[in-house]
């Protein structure tokens, strides 16, 4: 499938690439967009204005995303948390984490083009998913 | 956020800033209102330093109450004052990201926040 997207990807749209290559559809290509107007007629927008796939009341786009797709894993939701303070710190989750990785990801789209920040970024989350799914395992954190 | 008439009110554009009006737009179009987004340029200059001077002095009023809180927490007992400067800290983070014009008031406000942190790790 093809997705768009926002052009200058910053954490939400990064951490909804994430979630869309690795746990609802691996062959993903993503282009990216000034205007809404500009998506191809074959793509489906996300976190753009007028998108289903976007923020919705007080969610982020990617606890959007984990609704529609019905992903319950606990760690996916742990991560909306961070993703939705970075996003939007409005303290309404607690998430220390939120901060580090908005600057993370703001200074990636400073000096890289959006495919890029993507690839970049994966890892990133990767290993964020993995370190909150051994939190969850011990029920502490991990050393 | 600078407040110029009734109703009317004037914030920097940058991309956060941009993104969450758009949010809000798409919330009152949801909602089955009528909402679209304008950005707007003042034709003169003298105007928009005006401005920026609100915006800044707003923020300065939240720094120098960080600037005394922090004098004042000095004085605190240890967990008093490592309380205030975990909840200080978190509020220069506040203020800072919505400090467009950073006026003379965010670096006293900054060095204020340090100084008690060097208190409370000198006590500790």
């Amino acid at each position: 499938m093809i997705w768009a997207t926002r052009t200058s990807v910053h954490i939400d749209r990064a951490a909804c690439a994430w979630l869309i290559r690795r746990f609802i559809d691996p062959d993903a290509s993503f282009v990216f967009v000034d205007d809404a107007a500009e998506v191809p007629a074959e793509a489906t927008p996300f976190d753009m204005r007028g998108a289903e796939l976007s923020h919705h009341g007080d969610d982020c786009t990617f606890e959007t995303m984990l609704e529609r797709y019905n992903l319950a894993d606990p760690v996916l939701w742990d991560i909306a948390r961070i993703v939705h303070e970075a996003d939007l710190a409005d303290e309404r989750y607690d998430a220390p984490e939120a901060p580090g990785l908005d600057v993370l990801l703001r200074g990636l789209s400073m000096i890289r083009g959006d495919e890029e920040v993507l690839a970049i970024s994966r890892p990133i989350f990767d290993g964020l998913y993995e370190y909150r799914s051994r939190t969850t395992l011990l029920g502490r954190e991990p050393s | 956020m600078a407040q110029l008439l009734d109703g009317l009110v004037a914030l920097p554009l940058d991309a956060r800033n941009r993104e969450q009006l758009e949010w809000v737009a798409d919330d009152i179009a949801d909602a089955g209102g009528e909402a679209t987004m304008w950005i707007g340029h003042l034709a003169s200059r003298t105007e928009e330093l005006s401005i920026i001077n609100d915006l800044a002095e707003a923020v300065a009023v939240e720094y120098r109450k960080l600037v005394a809180e922090a004098l004042a927490a000095c004085d605190l007992e240890d967990v008093g004052r490592r309380r205030t400067l975990g909840r200080l800290r978190r509020e220069l983070r506040r203020v800072r990201q919505r400090d467009y014009f950073p006026p003379p008031e965010a670096q006293q406000a900054r060095v204020a926040v340090e100084s008690l942190a060097k208190v409370a790790e000198v006590s500790a």
